[in-house]
């Protein structure tokens, strides 16, 4: 079935339509949440409310980008929104779980494991504008547009972030080295 | 000149540098050797994989679209909604929150004012789930097919409800949101007494985090009507 017609049936309420679509693109939606949420529980919440609100406005969806262009920016402001309401930010010491990736094809998975905990450390307003520049491939004028600041204070951000990320890992191999585990190579 | 900031590099990763700038890292090595790393982190984090959602994610999900009628229960494959394996107990309690639903529907139809009328009457299914305790279910097997029954029925009847009260242009229970709260609240109490009972089973703890996201996204429409349906 195309997806196209998985489209169509899902608008039907075609249950098996939207679980094909669900099957499609979980992972897809959930590693955006999970990274912007920074922790496993805040983003089980923000991935099906993203995946409720796709649902909701499936009707709406008219072919004009991808759909999973589509849903992924569904998936990105329903999951800032989430955090911009929360009140407080819980301390972020949850380990990332093993069994989340998605077989990678290629790389080390310690070092997406370094580079996962460190993005979830960084103050809130670095690690949105990390994640959706250097993970999700957004321009600044996009992030301005998606959180709510200007191109400038993006780059500003990310910039930070990226140092703050290198210091982190930088620590995190000092620490492994001394504990004798294999350090991170970059 | 003293050694680039690592604000200054994490920004040549993807700009140009100043005259000052490519003076200095032509001639330091540390400086170059922080840009690449900058660089190579930056590389990696663009290739980091996807997630996959954790165990049970699509049927939590699956048992909210149903509750807000944006899916059927079924998927025309005689799939049903309950896991493999579920005990008598995940039975009886499903059995107990999805005919809980059931009434609840049919009070709402009731209490929007549609008494006995066209609507009440395509809700003629109700009085057959409200019955469905004296059924004589003889192993699991009955007992998850009269669950599939109900769930399916109870769904047909909310949707029917729903399309007929908006063509008739009153209430929808998703413009009530008053009302809907307070059926959802009844839910989310059958659900917390039903855990409390078997805390550690999944299904029903799956069905009471619904019941209750539902609850805290019905709340959520009420204080910020302007929000609905954002997307």
């Amino acid at each position: 079935m195309t997806e196209a017609q998985l489209i169509r049936k899902a608008v039907e309420g075609d249950g098996s339509a939207v679980r094909a679509l669900y099957e499609r693109y979980s992972p897809r939606v959930f590693a955006v949440v999970r990274r912007i949420a920074g922790e496993d529980e805040l983003a089980h919440d923000y991935a099906q409310e993203a995946w409720i609100r796709a649902i909701r406005a499936l009707p709406t969806f008219r072919g004009d980008a991808r759909f999973s262009t589509w849903l992924h920016r569904i998936a990105v402001n329903s999951a800032l929104q989430a955090l911009r309401k929360a009140e407080t930010r819980r301390k972020r010491e949850t380990p990332v779980r093993d069994d989340l990736f998605v077989a990678p094809e290629s790389g080390d998975a310690l070092l997406q494991q370094r580079l996962e905990r460190a993005m979830d450390r960084l103050p809130e307003g670095m690690r949105r504008v990390l994640i959706l520049h250097d993970v999700e491939g957004y321009t600044h004028e996009e992030i301005g547009e998606l959180v709510g600041i200007t191109a400038g204070t993006s780059k500003s951000q990310l910039f930070k972030a990226r140092a703050k990320m290198r210091h982190m890992l930088t620590t995190s191999r000092s620490s492994t080295e001394e504990d004798g585990v294999e350090a991170w190579s970059i | 000149m003293e050694h680039l900031t690592a604000e200054a590099l994490a920004r040549l990763v993807d700009e140009a540098p100043t005259h000052e700038e490519r003076n200095h890292l032509d001639s330091c090595l540390s400086c170059q050797e922080e840009l690449g790393a900058l660089k190579a982190q930056t590389e990696a984090l663009g290739a980091l994989p996807d997630l996959r959602p954790p165990r049970g994610d699509w049927e939590e999900l699956e048992a909210r679209l149903i509750s807000e009628g944006l899916v059927r229960g079924d998927d025309g494959s005689g799939r049903s909604i309950l896991p493999s394996g579920v005990g008598w107990m995940q039975v009886a309690a499903g059995l107990v929150l999805l005919l809980g639903g059931a009434a609840i529907g049919s009070s709402l139809t009731r209490s929007a004012g549609h008494p006995s009328n066209a609507v009440s009457a395509d809700l003629g299914r109700t009085p057959e789930l409200v019955a469905l305790p004296a059924m004589q279910v003889g192993n699991v097997e009955d007992a998850e097919e009269a669950v599939r029954i109900a769930e399916q029925n109870y769904v047909d009847a909310l949707i029917q409800y729903r399309q007929m009260a908006q063509s008739s242009g009153r209430f929808t229970l998703m413009d009530d949101p008053a009302s809907r709260y307070a059926a959802l609240d009844a839910l989310v109490r059958a659900g917390q007494a039903a855990v409390r009972q078997v805390p550690a089973d999944p299904f029903l703890n799956g069905f009471l985090a619904s019941a209750v996201a539902e609850q805290e996204a019905v709340l959520r429409r009420i204080s910020n009507t302007a929000e609905d349906n954002w997307y």
